[in-house]
C-alpha cells in the first residue's frame, strides 16, 4: 500500500507521519487475497473443470454464481441490515446505522447479480428471460425495497431522523424477504425449489464442490465490500462531524453577531 | 424517490394481477374448463405424448396430471431446448373447446444436476431415443409435480 | 448448450465486482485524505 507523505508542512490538521489514506487493513489485505484465489478457483471448476449437465448442457454453470449470490444477500447481507436497523432503532448506535447502509448496498449489488444471473440462466432452461413466478416476483420486490432504502439514506434531511426512517423500512423490507424463501413452498411455483435440501437433491460432486467454491469465494468479496463501504461511511461520517465543528468554530469567533445567525 | 415508489407499484401491480393465473394442474382446468370460458391462464402438467411440429411451426402434444390429460396446440415462441417428453411444462394459454391453445411453453427443471459424462458406462442405455433423459428421471419429475399437487 | 448464457453472466458479476472494489478503495483514499490521520485509523 502506498504511504503518501505530504510534501509541504501540513496544515494543522494533517501531520506528516502516518499519512497513510487507504481504507485497508492487515485484515481486509488477507481477505481480499483470499478471495481473489477463490475467485480464480471459482473461475476454473465453475467453468472448467465441472461437467456440463446432462439435460441443459453449459447453462448449468450460472448456477454456481447465481445461488451463492442468492444466498449472500439474502441470508447475510439483508440480515446485517435488518440486525443493524433493529440496534439502531434501540440505542441510535452509528456503527451500527452505517453497518447496516453499508450491506444494504452491497447486499442490492449481489441482489442485482441474483436477479442477472436468473434471468440469463432462465432463458436456455424454462424458455424465458422473465415470467411474473411467486419467487421471481417478490425477489424484484425485494430489490425495489432495498433501493428505495438506500434511497432514504441519501434524503436531503435532519441525519437522526433520515437513519430512523431508514431502520424501519430495513426491518420492513425483511419481511418480504421470508415471502421469497417459502415462495416456492406456499404457491404453485416454476423455480425449483430449496438446492440445499439434501433430501431430494441429485448433485454431482464435481458440481456441487464448484457450488461451495462459489458461496465462499461470494462470501468472503461479500465481506472484503462490506467492510470497505462500512469505513467509507464511517469516513464520510467523521468529515461531516469535522465540517460542523470548523462551521461552529468559525461563527463562534465571528463573535455574538454570526452566532446568532448560525443559531436559528 | 417518486421514480422508485412508481417501480414499486408497477412491481407490485404484475404481483397481483399475475396472480389470478398462478398455475392450475391439468385436471383442475379440465374440471373447471365450462367456468373459465376463453379466459388465459397457466396450467401445469407433465409431456406424455412426442411433441409433434407441423409445417407452420405450430406444435401438438398431451399433458398429463393427476392421471387427467389435455391435447396442447402451442401456437406461440419456441419453446427451450429442454422442453421434450417425459418434462413438465407449465403453458400459458386458453381453451378452445377441447384444446388448450398455449402461447407460451415454460419447462420446469428439477433440483436433479447429472454430470453429462461421456466416459461414464450406462449412459444411453434406459434413456428416451432421442431426448438422452433417463426415463426413470421423467417419472421422478412426474412424481414432483404430483408432490406440489398438495401445497 | 448454453456458453451464450454463461459468459455474459459471469463476466457481468466479475466484470461490477471489480468495478465496485475499485471505485470503494479510490473514494475511500479520497475521503481519509481530508481528514487527520488520528480520525482515519482501523483496526490492523
Amino acid at each position: 500500500m502506498t504511504t503518501e507523505i505530504s510534501p509541504e508542512p501540513a496544515s494543522k490538521t494533517t501531520t506528516m507521519t502516518d499519512a497513510v489514506t487507504s481504507t485497508g487493513s492487515k485484515v481486509t489485505r488477507v481477505l481480499g487475497a483470499l478471495s481473489l484465489v477463490s475467485i480464480a478457483l471459482l473461475l476454473a471448476f465453475g467453468l472448467l473443470v465441472s461437467p456440463p449437465e446432462i439435460a441443459q448442457g453449459d447453462s448449468v454453470r450460472l448456477f454456481y454464481i447465481h445461488v451463492p449470490s442468492a444466498i449472500v444477500c439474502l441470508y447475510i447481507a439483508f440480515s446485517i441490515t435488518l440486525v443493524g436497523s433493529i440496534i439502531y432503532l434501540r440505542n441510535q448506535s452509528t456503527f451500527w446505522d452505517l453497518m447496516a447502509g453499508a450491506a444494504a448496498e452491497v447486499g442490492v449489488v449481489f441482489l442485482g447479480f441474483t436477479l442477472v444471473t436468473g434471468m440469463l440462466w432462465g432463458k436456455p432452461t424454462w424458455g424465458t428471460y422473465w415470467t411474473w413466478d411467486p419467487r421471481l416476483t417478490s425477489t424484484a420486490v425485494s430489490f425495489v425495497l432495498y433501493l428505495g432504502y438506500l434511497a432514504v439514506r441519501r434524503l436531503d434531511m435532519d441525519p437522526v431522523a433520515r437513519s430512523k426512517r431508514a431502520a424501519i423500512l430495513g426491518i420492513i423490507s425483511f419481511a418480504n424477504l421470508i415471502i421469497i424463501r417459502y415462495s416456492v413452498a406456499w404457491w404453485r411455483s416454476l423455480h425449483q425449489g430449496q438446492t440445499l435440501d439434501p433430501r431430494d437433491t441429485q448433485l454431482d460432486n464435481t458440481m456441487l464442490f464448484s457450488f461451495v467454491l462459489g458461496v465462499l469465494a461470494l462470501t468472503m468479496t461479500f465481506a472484503w465490500l462490506v467492510i470497505h463501504r462500512f469505513r467509507i461511511a464511517w469516513l464520510e461520517h467523521q468529515l461531516e462531524a469535522q465540517q460542523l465543528e470548523l462551521a461552529i468554530a468559525e461563527r463562534t469567533s465571528q463573535g455574538p453577531t454570526g452566532l446568532a445567525h448560525g443559531g436559528a | 424517490m417518486g421514480g422508485v415508489v412508481a417501480i414499486l407499484g408497477f412491481v407490485l401491480f404484475q404481483a397481483l394481477t399475475s396472480a389470478r393465473v398462478f398455475f392450475r394442474n391439468v385436471d383442475e382446468a379440465v374440471a373447471e374448463r365450462a367456468e373459465l370460458g376463453d379466459t388465459t391462464f397457466r396450467m401445469q402438467g407433465v409431456v406424455v405424448t412426442e411433441p409433434a411440429e407441423d409445417a407452420r411451426g405450430a406444435i401438438t402434444f398431451a399433458v398429463s396430471f393427476n392421471d387427467v390429460d389435455a391435447t396442447i396446440l402451442h401456437v406461440g415462441e419456441e419453446p427451450s431446448d429442454l422442453f421434450e417428453l417425459g418434462m413438465p411444462v407449465v403453458v400459458d394459454g386458453h381453451w378452445e373447446d377441447d384444446v388448450f391453445v398455449s402461447q407460451q411453453i415454460l419447462v420446469k427443471h428439477s433440483e436433479s444436476y447429472v454430470a453429462d459424462n461421456e466416459d461414464r458406462p450406462g449412459v444411453g442405455e434406459g434413456t428416451d431415443a432421442d431426448s438422452g433423459v433417463p426415463l426413470d428421471d421423467a417419472e421422478t419429475n412426474d412424481d414432483e409435480v404430483s408432490a406440489s399437487d398438495d401445497r | 448448450m448454453g456458453w451464450e448464457y454463461v459468459v455474459p453472466g459471469y463476466l457481468i458479476v466479475f466484470g461490477v465486482l471489480a468495478i465496485y472494489a475499485v471505485s470503494l478503495i479510490r473514494r475511500g483514499r479520497r475521503l481519509s485524505e481530508q481528514l487527520p490521520p488520528e480520525k482515519r485509523r482501523f483496526l490492523d
